[in-house]
């Protein structure tokens, strides 16, 4: 018990800008994938076929890759070819990416729920599509998914522990690797790591209760 | 897009034996992931029947078991797990693996990725099942008590079968993405596809030029793609047959990482 405190006292600083790395590409990759998981869930429920196509291509590509591959063409496949991406872009692009085709699927779910009689309401009223979906359908669809996108969110947070392997970013595993590398406390340095990425779920799922009790939509 | 499609780039899966190479990883990928699967589905019902049963010592026990594995990064599991495992557990696994297994398979590490496969992966599928079995109307199994089945026989014949039947199509997002997680095993060392191509695109191995790493790893990429789209065909037609058979029709299911939901949609 005494190793497990002393070696959070003696490299706290350590630990604490692995905690911070994994903040940062957290957020960035949440900011992206909603941004383009909604886009994509826009051409899911667009009215032309080709465009539901695209939109299930993404979907589907981004979904049966592994994350560890898609990370590896972005960054080392792409610097290869030219391409000076640099490991945050690469990182936050490559998970942010993956994590939109879930979002997107969330998404669709979400404005399938949103019944057709009203879609049909408004055009009747005069809304042309655009406008339809940005007052009617997603106002409701956001409010529904937001204990998938929790969980999204979740698996996202647990994903980041891979970019941090496969790039040289020091998140919060790569720091517990080198403090267990150091001290071969591996019990102690491990835990901690666990305890960082706890924190960040914790306070997703907090998070998301609490929007949930405010906006969510039970049906 | 010039350098993409560039068949000089593509030369390598053509030369030598590389593009077997590849098949060999991702033939190690592909035995892991059906024994994690199976091990896994098997774990998973067993915790999930633990979870429901009636002793709330155990309900709870069981409870917190599945959230702690449920909620660590598998990443950090694996690691953990080959790390923390003593050297007798390793030779064990390599005196007693079964010989059909590829030699890859053969090696103590293999052990370690397993069981950090299967704690993570059997957590997240008992609490898919439990959903399953929780969302089957009170009255079937009142009306099993009612007949005077007994708790395995009203499991076996009336609960079992509708409540997983409606979580296939979670049940089987959660497979492709224990068969997408199979790449996380390279970094304990283990030579699958994302080794293999790592070494492909290492210096002097394509002839003494590097194989292109763009390329190579879409390659791989698509193999992942092709795998997990044949199934998810394949519960497809499964759900397709269930639903002639048996007149029922399956939760819809977005396949979600590793979380289970249940789209609210039911188009009117």
């Amino acid at each position: 018990m005494s190793s497990l405190v002393e070696l959070l006292t003696e490299n706290f600083g350590a630990l604490a800008s692995g905690f911070w790395v994994t903040c940062r590409l957290v957020v960035g990759s949440f900011i992206l994938a909603a941004i383009v998981g909604t886009l994509v869930a826009g051409l899911r429920i667009a009215p032309s076929k080709w465009l539901q196509r695209l939109g299930g291509i993404y979907v589907e590509t981004f979904r049966n890759v592994p994350l560890l591959v898609l990370l590896v063409i972005s960054y080392a496949g792409l610097r290869r070819s030219g391409v000076a991406i640099d490991t945050w872009t690469a990182g936050i692009g490559a998970l942010g990416l993956y994590t939109a085709a879930y979002f997107a699927e969330v998404l669709r779910s979400g404005v399938f729920a949103v019944s057709r009689g009203q879609i049909e309401a408004s055009l009747s009223l005069g809304f042309d599509y655009p406008q339809t979906l940005r007052r009617i359908v997603l106002p409701q669809a956001l409010r529904t998914v937001i204990s998938p996108v929790g969980s999204i969110t979740i698996a996202m947070i647990k994903n980041s522990a891979i970019v941090g392997a496969a790039l040289a970013l020091n998140d919060m595993l790569k720091e517990a690797r080198i403090l267990n590398s150091q001290t071969f406390e591996t019990e102690a340095a491990f835990f901690w790591a666990v305890v960082g990425y706890l924190i960040l779920t914790l306070a997703a799922t907090v998070a998301i209760r609490v929007l949930e009790q405010r906006y969510a939509i039970r049906r | 897009m010039g350098y993409l499609f560039d068949p000089d780039n593509w030369e390598w899966l053509t030369t030598g034996n590389n593009a077997q190479f590849v098949f060999e990883g991702f033939l190690v990928n592909i035995q892991i992931a059906l024994i994690a699967m199976v091990l896994s589905l098997i774990v998973g019902l067993v915790l999930a029947l633990a979870r429901l049963g009636r002793n709330r010592l155990i309900t709870g026990a069981v409870g917190v078991w599945i959230d702690i594995w449920r909620n660590v990064p598998l990443l950090l599991l694996i690691l953990y797990v080959y790390l923390a495992m003593p050297q007798p557990w390793k030779e064990t696994w390599e005196n007693l693996a079964p010989g059909f297994l590829s030699d890859v398979l053969q090696d103590g590490s293999v052990f370690a990725a397993l069981i950090a496969l299967v704690l993570y992966n059997s957590a997240v599928l008992a609490e898919i099942m439990r959903a399953g079995i929780l969302s089957l109307d009170r009255g079937q199994n009142e009306a099993a008590v009612a007949l005077g089945l007994t708790y395995w026989q009203r499991m076996r014949i009336v609960i079992l079968p509708q409540g997983l039947r409606r979580m296939l199509p979670a049940t089987v997002s959660q497979l492709i993405t224990l068969n997408k997680d199979t790449t996380l095993v390279s970094i304990i060392a283990i030579q699958e596809v994302m080794r293999h191509g790592r070494i492909l695109t290492g210096q002097n191995f394509f002839g003494g030029v590097q194989a292109p790493i763009l390329q190579v790893f879409l390659f791989i990429g698509a193999l992942f793609i092709v795998t997990n789209l044949a199934l998810s065909r394949l519960s497809h037609s499964l759900e397709i047959r269930e639903q002639e058979r048996t007149g029922t029709t399956v939760e819809p299911v977005t396949g979600l990482e590793d979380q289970v939901v249940i789209a609210q949609a039911r188009d009117s």
